[in-house]
């Protein structure tokens, strides 16, 4: 279901709350969108869990990472409170504690919300969504579905590349100076053949009479209709749940005030 | 912004785009396994820090070729927007984060009425998005919990990694491509060509 969405409405409808969820400081209302967006994902989503489960757990390392930072180096406004636990020259505070795990649980509640996007999104629909919803310019939007389509082939010329140098005799870099001359060797032929793959396509566009005018037809014509609309709301009004819900539970912190 | 545009540059700086996407994602892994080594210091998000400047470079490069009003910002929103069609797991938030990165690079040229392109402009095209993408960070990944010396340390890593890696070496990087004549029918390549029939005759 979550992939018959209009693309771009199920773009806002995860910008909105992840640019909203910044203003809360306190650990419950990311959990509870969190919560909220994997359940959304497993429920709606056709989503396997092994495929989400891998692109997400890198994230628990990072979240974990920065909460770990927030609590050692906290601001002011985030250092008070008792002290729990000390570790080489650093004190724990309660309040840093809970800052940390807070950015923790948000960086996570981001990453959900990214992934229910991209596991169920198709990415020439979202540019074809792009152009007819948001009146991104014919022009741009087919110049980067031919790049996106030629991303393939650079893999294959840089093998070529790579045989080319081993048939006449270049072998492997070794050390930092090699290194980076094997990388200017490599970087600046495959930008070439880019620049020139960029020149031919647009010479194909012009000769086959695309002019980038916006009122053409589409072959895949993408609508918005009720549905999505809902959709967004349901996100959006979901956020005001979570934080009414840590304000009842007296959790509630925008920007280290308590509420 | 791109009424003025030829075709061939729109498709270029598309294209350029879609290349810089790949190798950003690539660099997300970087920046993860630089962070694994850091974590333990509670210091885990300067891993990112330290390579910051290679999610501006693409704003140079293509503001130096096309030399138009837009260039670095649009290219650097392309940038973001293609990462999310090759699935960053960033999500399309990428798009917002992108689009201030390529403002940051943006304001530096507009500052010069898009005249001038010496490396101390391109050095500033890569400081401003280190800058710009460092307040949208406090706000957006709640950099501002952490305490003044640390931000201030961060800060400053940012911006010299902005203005070596997306500065300089986005500098050379163009400069080298200018050298193997593809540019010919853009803005640089033609300043190029120029310079080397004054050298010569």
């Amino acid at each position: 279901m979550l992939t018959s969405i209009n693309p771009t409405m199920k773009a806002l409808a995860v910008l909105i709350p992840a640019l909203l969820l910044a203003f809360t400081f306190d650990p419950l209302t990311p959990f509870i969108y969190l919560v909220f967006t994997v359940a959304v994902t497993f429920l709606f989503g056709k989503v396997a869990f092994k495929r989400w489960i891998a692109m997400f757990s890198p994230f628990l390392l990072l979240a974990g990472s920065f909460a770990w930072m927030t609590m050692l180096h906290p601001s002011d406004t985030f250092s008070g409170g008792d002290v729990l636990f000390a570790i080489w020259s650093f004190q724990v505070t309660s309040d840093s504690f809970w800052a940390g795990i807070s950015l923790g649980l948000r960086s996570l509640s981001f990453a959900a919300l990214s992934l229910l996007f991209i596991l169920t999104t198709d990415s020439t629909k979202f540019m074809l969504s792009l152009m007819q919803q948001c009146k991104l310019p014919p022009k741009l939007t087919f110049g980067i579905l031919a790049g996106y389509r030629f991303l393939p082939t650079f893999r294959y010329e840089l093998q070529v590349l790579r045989q080319a140098h081993r048939i006449r005799g270049v072998g492997r870099a070794r050390g930092v100076k090699e290194r980076l001359h094997q990388f200017r060797r490599y970087a600046i032929p495959l930008f070439a053949n880019a620049i020139r793959k960029a020149e031919r396509v647009a010479l194909a566009m012009e000769s086959k009479g695309f002019t980038g005018e916006t009122d053409r037809t589409h072959y895949h014509e993408m609508t918005i209709d009720k549905r999505d609309w809902v959709f967004v709301s349901l996100f959006f009004v979901m956020f005001f749940v979570s934080v009414l819900l840590s304000y009842q539970l007296g959790f509630l912190n925008i920007f280290g005030n308590h509420f | 912004m791109t009424t003025k545009w030829n075709l061939r540059e729109i498709v270029l700086m598309a294209i350029l785009g879609v290349v810089f996407a790949l190798i950003y994602l690539f660099f997300f892994t970087v920046g993860t396994g630089l962070t694994n080594i850091l974590t333990p210091f509670g210091l885990g998000p300067f891993g990112y820090e330290v390579i910051f400047g290679i999610w501006f470079i693409v704003s140079i490069i293509t503001a130096y070729i096309i030399r138009k009003p837009g260039a670095a910002l649009i290219s650097e929103t392309i940038a973001g927007g293609v990462q999310v069609l090759l699935g960053s797991p960033a999500g399309p938030m990428l798009i917002v984060s992108a689009f201030i990165q390529g403002l940051g690079a943006e304001a530096a040229f507009a500052a010069t009425k898009y005249r001038n392109y010496s490396r101390g402009v391109l050095v500033a095209a890569g400081v401003g998005p280190a800058i710009s993408s460092f307040i949208w960070g406090l706000y957006h990944s709640g950099y501002i919990a952490l305490s003044l010396p640390l931000l201030s340390s961060m800060l400053i890593v940012r911006v010299i990694s902005g203005a070596l890696i997306a500065g300089l070496l986005g500098k050379w990087i163009t400069e080298k491509l200018a050298d193997t004549g593809v540019l010919r029918s853009y803005a640089l390549g033609k300043e190029w060509q120029a310079k080397r029939e004054h050298k010569a005759s």
